[in-house]
This record gives C-alpha cells, structure tokens and sequence, in this order.
C-alpha cells in the first residue's frame, strides 16, 4: 500500500464515490481539465467524464445554489470552492436555503451536499488565502462542519460526508495538504462523523484542537512528555456538532482543558467547547479552561504568518500555566 | 486592412435550435449592436484613423516605455517567485497594452479598483515597483501607495471591486466632483453576482464609472467559451442599459481613446459604460499554476503573433520615431530600473508583528493589546526558530 | 560558496523532481539565467539562477525527488536575499490507526471523587492550603463545597490552633502582597517629604469630576514645574525626566490596594480620560487588571477623599519621585479680604522624593495644582 498525501487521499475518496454510486457529480471552479488548484479532482474528469465532473462559471453564490438544486433533485453534488476566502458569496443559499430545506419542507426536499473548501494557511498564499472562519459555518443550525487533519481521516471523512444525507462543510487544512504522507487503503470504508479522535493519551493535561494545528500541538505534547508531562491531545474532526462526551471524560481523566486553533479567538469554536465544558464538566476541572488561538486580527500577509499561527511554544507554555494553576 | 476582433479561443455563437417564437412575426421593441475598435492592426499598420493624441510623439514614446517597464518587471517577479524570494505573483505578460492605455487613458484625480494583475495602470499612475514587490512578497505595506492615495488596493475576492468603484462614482455625484471612478474586471469575472449587480447600479443611477472587462481567454483553466454563452462580454452592459463596446486589448492606442472617450462621456454626466478589452493570458494563470495542463500550445503559439509589444514598435519605428538603438537604450534602462528597485525591496527589514495590530482599528481596544503583547514576545521565538 | 535550496514554488508543496539540469559544474551563469526544471505536484517550472557565479555542485540528477527546503545547487559565490521560508515534510508524530470514536461513558466523565470540588471551594481550599484530597464532600455526587472546605479548615485549625485566641495567620497574596512588598521598598529607599495645602474649588459645579480636574492640574503642573514627573536610580544617582505622563492611580478594591497606570494622560482627551478611567476601575473590582498595567507610571494620584481623611502622607513608590493625595472635600470657614465665607476646598497632600527633588521644586509644583484647581469649570 503506498503511502500518499492528504490531497492524494481526497481525490482517491471522490473516485471511490463516484465509482460506487452514480449520482456523485464534483463541481466547481477549475476542477476538471485542471483537477483543481490543489489536484484534488485530479484525473476525475477523464475517468467519469465532463458531465460527472463539471467546471463551473467563476461564481460561488452559483456554485452553492446550483448544488441545492441538483441535491434535491436527485444528485449528490461534491462542490469545490476554491478558498475559504472565497466561500462569502455562497452564505446566502448556505444560511438561507442549504441548512433548512429539510426543516422547512418537512423532510419533503433535502440537500445531500459536500462543499469542501481549502482552509487556513501557513503556506504563504496571497491575500484572502489563509483565512479559518469556520466558527461562522458552526453557527449555522442544519449543516455539519468536518475538519480532518490527517490523510486517512480526509480520506475516511470525506466517504462520510458524501454520504451523509444532510449538507457538510469540508474544510481541508491547506498546510497538510502535502505535509505529510500515510498508507490509506483504498477500501470504501468511512469514518464516522459527529465524533472525536483520540491522537495521543495523557494524564496531566487535555488539548482539544482540530485541522493544521494538531501538528503544533502533537509537537508540544511529544516536549511536555519530555519534561514529564503526559497530555491527552483530542482532534474534534467533526467541528459542528461537537462531540463533547469524549472531551467531557477526558477532562474528568486529566482535570485541565486547553483549546488550540488557528482561528481567531473572539467566538471561536474553542469559546463553543469552553462553554459546554463549563456546563457539564465544570467540577472536574482543576484549572481555569485556557485557549491557544489566532489573534483578534486581519490575518496578515505570509511575512507575518507564522507570528499569526499559535506557536508550538505557546502551547508548552499554556500547557504548564495551567499545570501551575487551581489545586 | 479590414479589423478584425483577435480572438483566438472558440467563440460563441447564436444556437441553431431556437424556441418557436423565434421566427414568429412579432415586432421588434429593441435591437442592439457591440462595436469593436482596432486602430493598429498585429503588424502595427493603422487601420483606423489616428486619435489626437497619437500626434504627440513624446506621448507614445511614453506609452512604449511603459510597456517595456512592465514586461521586464514582470518577468523578474516571476524569477524571483521561481528562486523563493517571492510569493505567488500573477504574471501580466501579453496584457501591457491593456494596462497601459487605460492608465494613460484616465486622469490623475480618477479612482482605479483594480484586479490584481494591473501592474501598466498602476505604474502609470505612480504605484511604485517597490510596493508591488512588497504586497507580493507577503506585507501590508504594499498596499499603502505613495500615490495615487486614493486609488484602491489589489482586490483578490473576484469582481467584489466593481461595486467600491460604483460606490466611488456614487460619492463624486453626490459630492459634484468632476471625477471618474474605473473598476477592472477579468473574463471570469462576468460571471459573479457582484458584477451584474455593479453595471445594474451603475447604469440606473447613470453613475461616471467605466467597467474595464480585460477578457485574456482564460479565468485559471475555463476558457471564456465555457463561462458563458454570450457572443461577446461587452454585450452585457445592454442588460443593465448602458453602451458596451470592444476594443483590441494588444492595441494600447485604440485601448486608451477607447477609454478616454468613455471616462470624458461620463464626467460630462453620460453615466457609466463596459469595455471588453480582448487580449491573451500569455502566461499561466500565477505561478501557481501550469497552463499546460489545460491549454493547447498552439493557441498559445498564435497569440504571440498578436502580443502587444510588437505592433507598438512597429508602428514608432515606421513613424520614424523609434530606432533600433533607442530601443537598446531603453531596454537596458527598464533593466537598470527593476534591478535597483529589487535591490532596495531586500533592503527593507521584516515587518515587526506589531503590524498585525496597528491598523485594524483607529484605536486599539484594551483585549487586542493583550494579544498584541502575546505576539510580541513569542514574535521573537517564531523568528529565532 | 553558496548553496541555493528548492523554494516552495507553488502554495504549501513539499518536494519537486529534477526533470532536467540547464547548467552544469564549471558552467559561469548570470542570474536569472534558466537553471533547471523542475516538476512539483502542480507544475513543470523552469527555476532560473537566484545569482551569478560559477556553479560547483548539481545536488541532484535527473529524476530524483528533492524535498523543498533542501540543497539543490552550489554556487562558487552569491547570495540569495530575502529567501521565502521554506516547508519541510512533517515529522507523523500521531500514532497510527486513530479512528473517531464517541466516548463510551455518558455524560460527565468518572467521577473518580477525589477532589471533584465547586470551583469557589477549589480557591477557598487553595488560599486557605487545604488538601482536597483529605476532604468528604457533602456536595451532590461527593461534589466538595465551600463549607466542607470551611469545616476542614477548622478541622485543621483545631489540630494546629495557635496559643492566641482570635484567628489563625493568613499568609498575603494577591494585590495585599503586592502591597506590603512596594511599601516596604517604598519605605526603605524613598527620602520621603510631604508638604499640604488646599485648593479653594468653590466655584466648581458640584457634579465636578475630581479625578478627572486632578490629572488636569497634574498636567498643568508638571508643565510648569517638570522634575516631579521621573525616575530615579539611586544605585547610580541619576534621574530622568519623562516627557509623558503615566500616571499610577491608587484604587480601593476588595482583595487590596491597585494602582493602575493610565497611560500618557497628557496627550488624551477628557473623555479619552474617563473612559480609561472607568476602564481600569472597573478591571481592578473584577480582579483582571493586567499585570503590565500596573507597572512603569511616572507620577502617582491617590484620591483617598472618596472615602474619607483630610491630609496624609502618601508614600512614593520608586522608582516614580512624587506622588499627590487629595483628602475629603469639606466647607471650610476661610478669611477672605477680612470677611469669613464658607467656601468648599480641597486638601492636597504631595509626597516627593527628597533625594531628587527639591522642596522649591515640590512646593511650585504645589502651587500650580492649586492653581490649575481653582480655575472655574
């Protein structure tokens, strides 16, 4: 079995999907003679032909209202938008058509939608290329929102979310994209959504993180157990809805939460954990919840990048603050 | 010389299966046409009559060199992109004639919104090289011009500039400045919401802005014939009542008084206008991309017989304007120019990440100068790594 | 020499293979000369010479994979400047085969007990050094509360009782530490004097805003006289006179003594002002004052009227030189041109630092606090 990269993972999921089950079609801008701006429709369009594998007009609010007409209307649209940066115009049918058609028509007419989307940054992009908003999409009632961070989990989860009967946002972190490379067997097999992964067991310490910041974060903890601190690092992978008894029982294991994500702070998904952590967990935290998070800022251009992401350092520190704190 | 439009991607045309109405009798409520401009043909022989400013030998010498500017400019970007010195940078080889005679067309206190490839206008207008090595090279402070000041920055999220220019149009109406505003949009960029919306707006309140359509044939790797069916883009400016018309985009003089008479109309008070600029991408879409994968090399290879460059030379140097010396001259000095704007880009230190805070609100809120302190001190951690 | 590195030539691509060399060693080449080419998971690109010089080393031959960030050629001189950073391939550090699972448990975790505590008796506990662990919770669920934690406490006090009756030491912590640490050093260093006097501020509207006209006449002081805004080193006898005002203001609150720094008062406007004032009082009385707001003012103000006392002796912490109390507002029977009025003054108390500071300098900087003071609104 060969070991492949991330993306090499996404485009072997769709050719899985689109093999097995007819009504698959992937849309969106450059991804068939092209095969996307990151190859993950690579090679799609020669296999399953023009009319399963459709370049659209460079038109996002087009691309998501489209697949709200061809999903409930027998397709199964996989749709590549191709930033997150770009996504904006396409809110209007995902907030007000997408999410709801299920609930507003009774489960008369649904909309089985994968939009995947590149998402955050570290690999120096221009402008409107690096940006992590998914704490907008996890506020929209009626749709999921999916964030694997490795390339048998993109590979498991995207099965899943093609499947999946109700509409899923697929954000792929773009720094993982070719990071790393994992033997993933070709075998159908999805994973489930709506669940956490456990990366990495620990005693001391819980982080919670999803998408390109588990590489920061495996790092920080593979130091801390260094220097003898034994931390638990849970990848959400499903980031709406959250699937919080998994974190609930490692907090009652370890007694310290800490969140790492790339996003900015304010309202993030991490502030979303917080608060259901201190709802249902509060007396088995030893310290105060604490986050590692983007800054309140326009994410800058790549000079300044790195400043931005949260820094392997910044975790270890967290980390031991909260090791310092409460009883 | 007959003119003829250089298109060299299929072009669309009328369906021959047509709904039964079609051939009905019924009257005609409106008809409409799309004019297309050529002054200089490839070879660079008139086959139009002169504007008046083609009289003024200095003022295409001018023209020239700015086109030579851009080429050589351009194609350092992209070395310097190719070795790791700078970042993704959308190459604008084959458009300079486009560029330059819509800068050469609008006057100084006029209001560009541009794509991100327009570097002819913005260099015309006083941008400097150093600030597009700048933005390019990942750092805000290319977006600050020197001038012109109130010219909109680079504009990545597709066609979204078209409606700030209507929006600029709309504050000179109301504050009765004779001004002009000029938003660039690219073939692909037709077919966003925001651009229809932008014309509509624009023609309804006869707002003075003109809407630059720089069709190249390729938006990444969907050619013009697969974003949509219309015969031409110009003709979209009849939906939303206002004049569209073609111009050669490799013909920089027909490109500027094209321009030139749209931007004098509409600071009369004629209202706003589309012009399709129809030219080539010469060069991949940014250096991130590889038009091979989609692109036949023959039609790349027909569309260097209509670049720009050739047919302006031709025609000063027919006009006896322009020798083989001067040309030599120029070129090494254009060379010159980059170098040392290149040199002095890497002189400039690293922004500190105090830049990620100075300039998102007039003043700072009490929590972001917390974070702003945590960016501080693990700024210096990051950069030692 | 000089060794060129495979840049990232797309958007987060980890490695490229050489498809062709365009040069080879010994060849002299200019830069932007075409190198090699190279394909990468997006594109063929032709990667031209980052310099001149004369080449000594192909790192690579034709169909090797080379990583981003790793050697591609050697140049016999030249530099590259302003490199982008380059990517290198990931260290996995995850260990393999992780699935998502849901947790098995429902709800609220093991409930392991020992120590599973109401957040408000974890802090009590951890002020009062109780172990949680040696306590029984009468909470639901064995939850510890702030009266179990009360009842270890006297549990703990009737093994440790000290021989006086009447409460058991309470170690300092906090903002009252804070405290007892800057005043001592204040009183072992500063050559502390105080000088009095009262501001006659009868032609204030009676809603005047005190703290507010304070940093006003503060302002126009240290204009007038601009030794008593500075630091002093007694370690080398030097003293630096600021050209801003960070002023210190002393704030009553529940766990102590805070002395926030409002910083360059002089270059804000009043409502500048009362929002930062307002800001930093309301920060100290939730407890989340930032620690740097509490650090390198360059003068002080204790408005210690609000609550009560006429004239003190405020105490300077260094290393600032000076510091200004003002006491309660208060009718006072003055002579004026040999009448007796009632008329509404303000005691001022300014404490300086006599190692640097003069008392001429103290009593003009007086003088014009007053001065400043006594002005209508």
């Amino acid at each position: 079995m060969a070991k492949i990269t991330m993306i090499e993972a996404i485009a072997m999921a769709h050719g899985w999907e689109m093999q097995h089950d007819p009504r698959v079609v992937v849309i969106g801008q450059d991804v068939g003679a092209n095969g996307g701006v990151f190859r993950a429709t690579a090679g799609l369009q020669q296999r399953f032909g023009k009319d399963r594998v459709q370049d659209t007009p460079l038109a996002e609010a087009a691309i998501a209202g489209m697949s709200v007409g061809m999903a409930t209307h027998g397709l199964k649209p996989v749709a590549e938008i191709q930033f997150m940066g770009f996504l904006y115009p396409a809110l209007d049918q995902i907030v007000n058509h997408m999410s709801r058609m299920r609930n507003r028509t009774r489960g008369r007419l649904t909309c089985p939608v994968v939009m995947r989307m590149p998402h955050g940054g570290g690999i120096h992009a221009p402008e409107h290329h690096s940006e992590s908003t998914e704490s907008m999409l996890c506020h929209i009632p009626g749709i999921r929102v999916v964030c694997p961070s490795s390339p048998a989990r993109a590979y498991g989860l995207l099965l899943a979310a093609i499947r999946d009967p109700d509409p899923v946002m697929f954000l792929e972190p773009v720094r993982l994209y070719r990071a790393v490379r994992q033997e993933v067997a070709d075998d159908g097999q999805a994973l489930p959504l709506d669940a956490c992964c456990i990366l990495r067991e620990g005693s001391d310490a819980t982080i919670v993180t999803w998408g390109a910041m588990t590489i920061e974060t495996l790092r920080a903890a593979a130091e801390l157990e260094k220097r003898g601190v034994s931390v638990e690092v849970i990848d959400l992978c499903t980031l709406s809805p959250i699937d919080i008894e998994t974190i609930l029982e490692s907090i009652a294991k370890t007694g310290r939460l800490v969140i790492v994500h790339e996003a900015a702070r304010n309202v993030g998904v991490g502030a979303e954990i917080a608060a259901l952590v201190a709802e249902h967990g509060l007396f088995d935290l030893q310290a105060p919840i604490r986050r590692v998070t983007g800054f309140d800022t326009v994410v800058p251009l790549f000079q300044l990048e790195q400043e931005y992401i949260p820094s392997t350092q910044r975790i270890i520190d967290t980390v031991q603050l909260t090791l310092t704190e409460g009883a | 010389m007959k003119c003829r439009p250089n298109n060299i991607w299929p072009v669309n045309t009328v369906p021959e299966i047509t709904p039964a109405w079609h051939n009905s009798r019924m009257r005609n409520v409106a008809e409409f046409k799309i004019q297309y401009r050529q002054i200089l043909d490839p070879r660079g022989n008139p086959c139009a009559p002169l504007p008046a400013f083609a009289a003024d030998a200095d003022e295409l010498r001018r023209m020239y060199r700015m086109m030579v500017l851009v080429r050589i400019f351009d194609a350092k970007c992209v070395n310097l992109q190719r070795t790791g010195q700078l970042g993704t940078y959308p190459s604008c080889l084959g458009h300079e004639a486009t560029h330059v005679g819509v800068g050469a067309a609008m006057l100084p206190e006029d209001v560009l919104a541009p794509v991100y490839r327009e570097v002819g206008t913005q260099l015309w207008r006083g941008v400097t090289m150093g600030e597009m090595l700048l933005y390019w090279a990942g750092d805000e402070r290319g977006n600050d011009f020197s001038q012109p000041r109130h010219d909109f920055a680079w504009c990545v999220p597709i066609a979204t500039q078209t409606l700030h220019a209507a929006g600029a149009a709309m504050a000179f109406q109301v504050l009765k400045q004779p001004r002009c505003a000029l938003a660039y949009i690219g073939d692909g960029g037709t077919s966003e919401g925001a651009f229809y919306e932008a014309i509509n707006l624009a023609g309804a309140r006869k707002l003075p802005v003109v809407f630059v359509i720089v069709n190249n044939g390729w938006a990444i790797s969907v050619p013009v014939s697969a974003q949509t069916a219309a015969e031409t883009l110009a003709q979209k400016a009849i939906a939303a009542g206002i004049p569209g018309v073609q111009v050669d985009g490799n013909d920089c003089i027909a490109v500027r008084q094209t321009v030139a008479e749209a931007l004098d109309a509409a600071r009369r008070g004629a209202g706003p206008a589309v012009i399709e600029a129809l030219t080539y991408r010469l060069s991949d879409h940014t250096t991130a991309d590889d038009a091979s994968r989609y692109r036949g090399e023959h039609e790349l290879k027909e569309a260097w017989n209509l670049e720009p460059m050739i047919r302006m030379r031709e025609f000063l140097s027919r006009s006896k304007l322009w020798d083989a010396a001067q040309e030599g001259n120029l070129q090494q000095e254009c060379a010159e120019q980059v170098e040392t704007a290149v040199r002095m880009h890497f002189q400039q230190s690293k922004p500190g990440s105090d830049a990620m805070f100075e300039h998102l609100f007039a003043q700072l809120p009490v929590h972001l100068q917390e974070q702003r302190a945590t960016a501080r001190r693990y700024a210096a951690k990051v950069s030692g790594h | 020499m000089s060794t060129f590195k495979l840049p990232d030539l797309g958007e987060g691509l980890a490695e490229a293979e050489i498809l062709e060399w365009h040069v080879k060693v010994g060849d002299q080449v200019r830069v932007d000369q075409p190198m090699v080419s190279v394909e990468t998971a997006k594109a063929v690109v032709e990667v031209p010479s980052p310099f001149s010089g004369v080449v000594t080393a192909l790192r690579g031959a034709v169909g090797d994979i080379v990583p981003t960030g790793a050697p591609l050629i050697d140049f016999d001189s030249g530099t590259v400047v302003g490199s982008m950073p380059a990517h290198n391939e990931e260290e996995f550090v995850e260990q393999a085969g992780v699935v998502p699972v849901r947790a098995r448990a429902n709800g609220s975790g093991n409930g392991s007990g020992s120590g599973r505590a109401v957040p408000a008796a974890r802090a009590l506990a951890k002020r009062l050094n109780v172990d949680l662990t040696n306590l029984a919770g009468s909470g639901r669920g064995g939850l510890i509360t702030i009266d179990d934690v009360l009842a270890g406490v006297d549990a703990l006090g009737a093994r440790n009782a000290p021989a006086v009756a009447g409460g058991a030491p309470e170690s300092l912590r906090g903002m009252r530490r804070a405290m007892a640490q800057s005043m001592s050093q204040s009183r072992d260093q500063v050559a502390g004097s105080t000088v009095c006097d009262d501001a006659d501020i009868h032609s204030w509207n009676r809603r005047g805003d005190f703290t507010l006209r304070l940093m006003r006449a503060l302002i126009f002081a240290w204009r007038a006289e601009p030794a008593l805004n500075a630091w002093y080193d007694s370690a080398s006898l030097s003293r630096t006179l600021i050209d801003h005002i960070d002023l210190a203001i002393a704030v009553d609150a529940p766990d102590g003594l805070i002395v926030p720094v409002i910083r360059g008062i002089d270059g804000k406007t009043a409502d500048q002002l009362r929002a930062a004032i307002a800001a930093q009082k309301e920060a100290a009385h939730q407890r989340r004052t930032a620690a740097k707001d509490l650090r390198g003012f360059t003068l002080m103000l204790s408005n210690f009227g609000t609550l009560a006392g006429r004239y003190g002796i405020p105490l300077v912490v260094p290393p600032a030189v000076a510091i200004l109390g003002a006491g309660k507002v208060r009718e006072d029977a003055v002579a004026i041109a040999g009448t007796v009025q009632a008329r509404r003054r303000m005691p001022l108390s300014l404490s300086f630092d006599h190692r640097c500071i003069t008392g001429g300098e103290a009593c003009r900087f007086l003088a014009a606090v007053i001065a400043d003071l006594e002005r209508p609104e």
